[in-house]
């Protein structure tokens, strides 16, 4: 599996960092803010149920004093309720019949014990409540239950606050991390760009060392490293257009030499006559192999593409070729192509030479097009090409097996390697398949062929 | 017997091709710089010249536009050098075509005939005058008029008019126009190129601009009627 890239690493660390900082602050605040709210509630409580209770006891002081009436003089707002319970029988301002289950009987004996207040968390109806006992006399014990709804209901609205603000924390780490991941990786996506401009062949393109001042070792070397390369490459270029000038000009003086020698066999002497027929045919296939290798060194160059009609070329080769160009068989399709005119001139030669010296000849040379592929097919009815040679052929200096074409010495063992690198220039590949009825068929496809 | 003049410094290419072509029965002689070849052609002039790019003092370029200057004898460059730039700029300096070193003599022969057909008189079947607005083209006489005033043109610019004249108003192809001016089948479009940027600059008021010989995107070059 591929590992998630830098950035998106960078980002979600950011991210996943700012989530646990400001959960945990958020979660410290809300128990710091629960607690004091709490505490300040409870004492608040208490203070009003002694107060409360202080009423009540100054009410009951009297002969015999209603008790109901008291507790209704009482100011007990819209959160606490108060019962009393004296000698047994439980007293509240209004029919309250589930309130005196809510106080729990471990408080009732704490109360009744005579320990003083005693104070105790309760839920009423699934909410939150205090109960507080406050002994009026040794018979009577005062309870206030206050409600704390309101309170709950501020601590969840706490809640969803600092949750809420937990996430656009995180949030904003995540983008904080990304600018920063993108920040850092400037300096990289510059020298991306530059080696994307070198290889697409724009050879001057270096980085600016003052740009990126941290990254002086990786700029210095990079810009180095470019330098070398161009260097080595414009030598490799001088060498090889100098090895062809060298080559070409001994060569004129052969081929010229030569057309002597062999306009004048019939004046020499046998054993002469032959030797010079060996100096001729070689001559002549030295200058092959010196073109093919001088087209192969430039195998660099783009493809020159202009619309050319490939039925017209693809004839005209066959009969520079001596093959009857009525095997040319266009069948649908445009039959105008945007390609390099010379270089498919070329793979088409090399393809029917191929065919005539190992294939017993062309057959058919079918041209059509699929999107804006363009497909050259050239057939044979020679043996085919065994399945372990086939991916072979297109390698420099490899020949077929055909005994007859290897003693007449026929071609330079370069011209399928042409091919592919023509094909390649144009985007496209060649493979070499079993033609349906026996014998070889080349597939040539050229890319982005229609204009 | 035909007679040619081979500019190039280098001895031995030089006298195997001189050899070569007297064995193929052309008058063949020989020069080993470009100012032995200009004089020899002021003293002497051949019915073609063979040149050389890469020459000593003058080079090859400079030595066809001095040709250029008195000359339209067709020009044939031969060169080891076969970047784009260099054979441009040769056509451009008035060379009529170019052939890359080493050429077989077959081809070299079959290139210096192409080019002589073209020093013919054309034949008298074709109209023997055209006018196409200001452009006169006299085949017969071999004579070209643009505003009544004659135009200077080579032997093979003055067959590529003719060609593109023939068929005013239609489109010639590069290709045919190859095999009709020069006898290609299946050759180097440049040389069509090159030589209807030449023709325009003697017969277009702006060769910028062109308004007698156009372009047509994709198919060739049309001369209008």
């Amino acid at each position: 599996m591929r590992r998630p890239g830098l950035r998106l690493r960078v980002t979600a660390g950011f991210a996943a960092g700012a989530l646990a900082l400001s959960a945990t602050m958020a979660l410290v605040s809300y128990q710091i803010t629960r607690q004091s709210l709490l505490a300040e509630r409870e004492r608040t409580t208490i203070r009003s149920a002694t107060y409360d209770a202080a009423v009540v006891r100054a009410g009951l002081a009297g002969t015999r004093p209603d008790v109901r009436e008291v507790l209704g003089s009482l100011d007990t707002g819209g959160n606490r309720r108060v019962v009393v319970q004296r000698s047994g029988t439980w007293y509240s301002r209004s029919a309250d019949p589930g309130l005196t289950e809510a106080i729990p009987p471990a408080l009732r004996e704490r109360a009744t014990a005579g320990n003083g207040i005693a104070v105790q968390r309760v839920r009423v109806d699934g909410r939150a409540a205090l109960v507080v006992a406050v002994p009026l006399s040794e018979s009577a014990v005062l309870y206030e239950i206050d409600s704390w709804q309101e309170l709950e209901r501020t601590l969840q609205l706490l809640t969803v606050v600092l949750i809420v603000v937990a996430l656009c924390t995180a949030l904003f780490g995540a983008g904080l991390g990304w600018y920063a991941a993108r920040y850092v990786l400037r300096p990289l996506t510059r020298v991306a760009d530059a080696a994307q401009e070198i290889a697409g062949g724009a050879r001057q393109a270096r980085l600016d060392p003052d740009a990126a001042p941290d990254l002086d070792r990786l700029t210095s070397s990079f810009n180095h490293m470019v330098d070398e390369l161009s260097a080595r490459m414009e030598r490799d270029r001088r060498f090889a257009a100098d090895v062809s000038h060298e080559l070409r000009s001994p060569l004129q003086t052969l081929a010229a030499a030569a057309s002597v020698l062999n306009r004048r066999r019939g004046q020499l002497d046998e054993r002469t006559a032959v030797a010079a027929g060996l100096v001729v045919d070689e001559v002549d296939r030295f200058q092959g192999l010196v073109n093919d290798l001088i087209e192969l060194a430039r195998s660099d160059q783009a493809a020159d593409r202009t619309p050319v009609d490939i039925t017209e070329l693809a004839r005209q080769v066959c009969r520079a070729h001596g093959v009857d160009p009525a095997l040319v068989n266009a069948a649908g399709g445009a039959t105008t192509w945007c390609i390099d005119r010379r270089r498919i001139a070329q793979l088409l030669g090399n393809l029917l030479d191929n065919a005539t010296a190992y294939g017993g000849g062309a057959t058919a040379v079918h041209l059509r097009t699929a999107a804006d592929r363009g497909i050259i097919e050239v057939d044979d009815e020679g043996p085919g090409v065994s399945p372990e040679d086939q991916p072979l052929i297109f390698d420099r200096f490899v020949r077929g097996r055909s005994a007859t074409a290897r003693a007449n010495g026929a071609g330079t063992g370069l011209g399928l390697a042409l091919v592919a690198q023509h094909a390649a220039a144009h985007h496209g590949t060649v493979v070499v398949q079993d033609r349906p009825g026996g014998g070889a068929r080349f597939r040539v496809e050229l890319g982005e062929c229609l204009p | 017997m035909s007679a040619v003049l081979v500019i190039e410094d280098d001895d031995r290419i030089r006298l195997s091709l001189v050899l070569a072509l007297e064995d193929e029965g052309y008058a063949a002689v020989g020069a080993a710089s470009a100012e032995e070849g200009l004089s020899a052609q002021r003293t002497r002039p051949a019915d073609t010249v063979l040149v050389d790019l890469m020459l000593p003092g003058i080079d090859g370029f400079e030595c066809i536009r001095q040709l250029r200057r008195t000359d339209d004898v067709p020009v044939l460059v031969i060169s080891a050098r076969d970047d784009t730039s260099d054979i441009v700029a040769a056509l451009e300096a008035g060379a009529d075509d170019y052939v890359v070193k080493p050429v077989a003599i077959a081809e070299l022969t079959a290139r210096l005939r192409a080019l002589r057909r073209r020093t013919r008189p054309p034949s008298s079947d074709e109209v023997p005058v055209l006018r196409l607005g200001d452009l006169e083209i006299s085949a017969e006489a071999g004579e070209v008029r643009l505003h009544g005033a004659a135009v200077q043109l080579t032997r093979t610019e003055f067959q590529l008019l003719c060609e593109l004249g023939g068929h005013a108003g239609r489109v010639l192809s590069r290709q045919q126009l190859l095999q009709r001016v020069w006898g290609y089948d299946g050759g180097d479009e440049r040389l069509v190129d090159v030589h209807v940027g030449r023709l325009r600059q003697k017969i277009e008021d702006q060769p910028g601009t062109p308004e007698r010989l156009v372009t047509v995107r994709g198919l060739g070059y049309k001369l209008q009627r």
